[in-house]
């Protein structure tokens, strides 16, 4: 029977892209600081 | 064109190459989740491999492309150099942060543990640690020559660590064999998966290059502003 | 060949006579020892961990501390008088310094190595009378390798805003290799084994000795301001 893991593969997909997104977002913000 | 309207430029067409990036990767989630069957034996969380390898080997090839560029500089003295390497290093540290927390959520279903010290998590922790602290150094020196000198220094040397660490732990391990963890099956792995994985790769890389480009640019204007400010005081 | 190694004599000398008049780093050395030995024995289910389980651990953890409070002090002294200054003026050739720095950290650390032993032989009850040779090398394989790493860093920390924060920061992960080495062997000492079960740490100290002996003394002159 194929376990019934989805919970940890939700929760590890948002954190990938919760933190790719976060960066790309950090890194605009601090480029508009020094415009 | 000035310096500083040459780093904007560098940053919008980074910001562009990020934008096209992320929605490569937005790709990759819909193929992972909706067109990529699920493992029989590993259960959905199986999936988890497709963001977290290819953010493990992003993060990775990061640190060690600022080694280099460290070694580089350190010969050559080319402040660009040191600017290319801190930026690699930043990336390699947010790219670690979600390898660092994709794995556990993946060991803890698949293997019964948050964490294993085998060679590679425990190489790719500790890793990450140094550049952690690479980083904090380089916020702690003000002389930006100084800076990319200490930062060459630390690079080179982690350089050279990562084989010592991976055997480290190795040998710790055969010496004391845990019970059998789950090895995901890289190689027998069917087409469908073995493309939605190395397509993967392949984003998380362009995610890699377009953050690099964003960070690069950013350090230039940085320095050009630290430069700014020396001068009116 | 002859001046060189009376420059890093030298520079071990001062260091040592520097010390010797404080004797601040030795005392918090050996304090640190004192705590973590005991601390560590405390720390566990007796029941549960025989002495010889924590033993080896509890030796290695008081030796790391220990090397870090001595790198700490290293070159703070230096700065404090700016005293770097003056050693760069002299002809004294720069990888001189390294080593005598390096050579006075490793002296320091010896000592309180030294003297923490016999407190580890009474508070863990282990017999090494006919094993010491043996523990005698392995330390010094491990602390020459923590030694040479942690004097490159401390020359480059003690010049920014958080040193005693940053140095074992940097320091901990160049400690993974020699500290896991070098407590392997011990566990087999301790343990009555033949050092040559240990073989294949011994060659992993020895590969990290001579990888970063040389790469911190090569590395040393990117480290100074010209």
């Amino acid at each position: 029977m194929t376990p019934d893991n989805g919970g940890y593969m939700v929760a590890a997909y948002i954190v990938v892209a919760v933190v790719t997104v976060v960066y790309a977002v950090s890194l605009a913000w601090r480029v508009r600081k020094l415009k | 064109m000035t310096r500083k309207d040459k780093a904007l430029r560098l940053a919008r067409t980074g910001q562009i190459v990020t934008g096209a990036a992320l929605v490569a990767l937005a790709g990759i989630y819909i193929r992972a989740l909706v067109f990529t069957p699920v493992d029989r034996l590993q259960g959905p969380a199986q999936k988890i491999l497709y963001v977290h390898a290819p953010a493990a080997v992003s993060a990775l090839t990061a640190f060690a492309i600022c080694g280099i560029l460290s070694i580089v500089y350190l010969g050559l003295r080319d402040r660009r150099l040191d600017r290319a390497a801190a930026s690699s290093a930043e990336v390699g540290v947010a790219l670690s942060v979600a390898m660092l927390i994709s794995g556990p959520l993946w060991g803890k279903p698949v293997w019964g543990t948050w964490w294993a010290w085998d060679a590679r998590l425990t190489s790719t922790l500790f890793i990450f640690l140094l550049f952690v602290g690479y980083l904090i150094m380089r916020d702690s020196v003000v002389d930006p020559d100084q800076r990319a000198r200490f930062s060459a220094v630390i690079g080179i040397m982690g350089l050279v660590l990562v084989p010592f660490i991976h055997v480290t732990v190795y040998m710790f391990r055969t010496l004391h064999p845990d019970p059998t963890l789950l090895k995901p099956s890289a190689p027998s792995m069917p087409g469908v998966m073995l493309v939605t994985l190395l397509s993967s790769f392949g984003v998380f890389f362009m995610v890699y290059v377009s953050f690099v480009i964003q960070r690069y640019a950013l350090a230039d204007l940085q320095e050009l502003r630290d430069e700014e400010m020396l001068r009116d005081s | 060949m002859r001046d060189y190694v009376r420059a890093v004599w030298a520079i071990i000398a001062k260091d040592a006579t520097v010390e010797w008049r404080t004797k601040t780093a030795f005392s918090s050395a050996l304090v640190f020892a004192i705590l973590v030995l005991s601390i560590l024995y405390f720390a566990r289910d007796r029941t549960a961990v025989s002495d010889l389980a924590v033993a080896p651990g509890a030796l290695w953890v008081t030796f790391t501390f220990a090397a870090m409070v001595v790198l700490n002090r290293a070159f703070l002294l230096e700065r404090e008088n700016n005293a770097m200054e003056g050693l760069l003026l002299t002809p004294v050739p720069r990888t001189a310094i390294f080593v005598g720095k390096m050579g006075g950290n490793l002296l320091f650390v010896a000592l309180v190595e030294l003297v923490s032993v016999p407190l580890f032989v009474l508070f863990y009850n282990v017999s090494l009378t006919a094993r010491l040779p043996q523990l005698i090398l392995v330390t010094a394989m491990a602390t020459v390798a923590f030694v040479a790493v942690g004097t490159l860093l401390s020359a480059m920390v003690v010049r920014t805003r958080f040193a005693e924060l940053m140095l074992p920061v940097l320091l901990l992960p160049f400690l993974i290799p020699p500290v896991v080495g070098a407590v392997q062997v011990t566990v087999l000492i301790l343990a009555g084994r033949p050092l040559s079960d240990g073989m294949g740490w011994l060659k992993l100290l020895a590969a990290f000795d001579i990888a970063f002996v040389t790469l911190a003394v090569l590395l040393f002159e990117a480290t100074l301001d010209e």
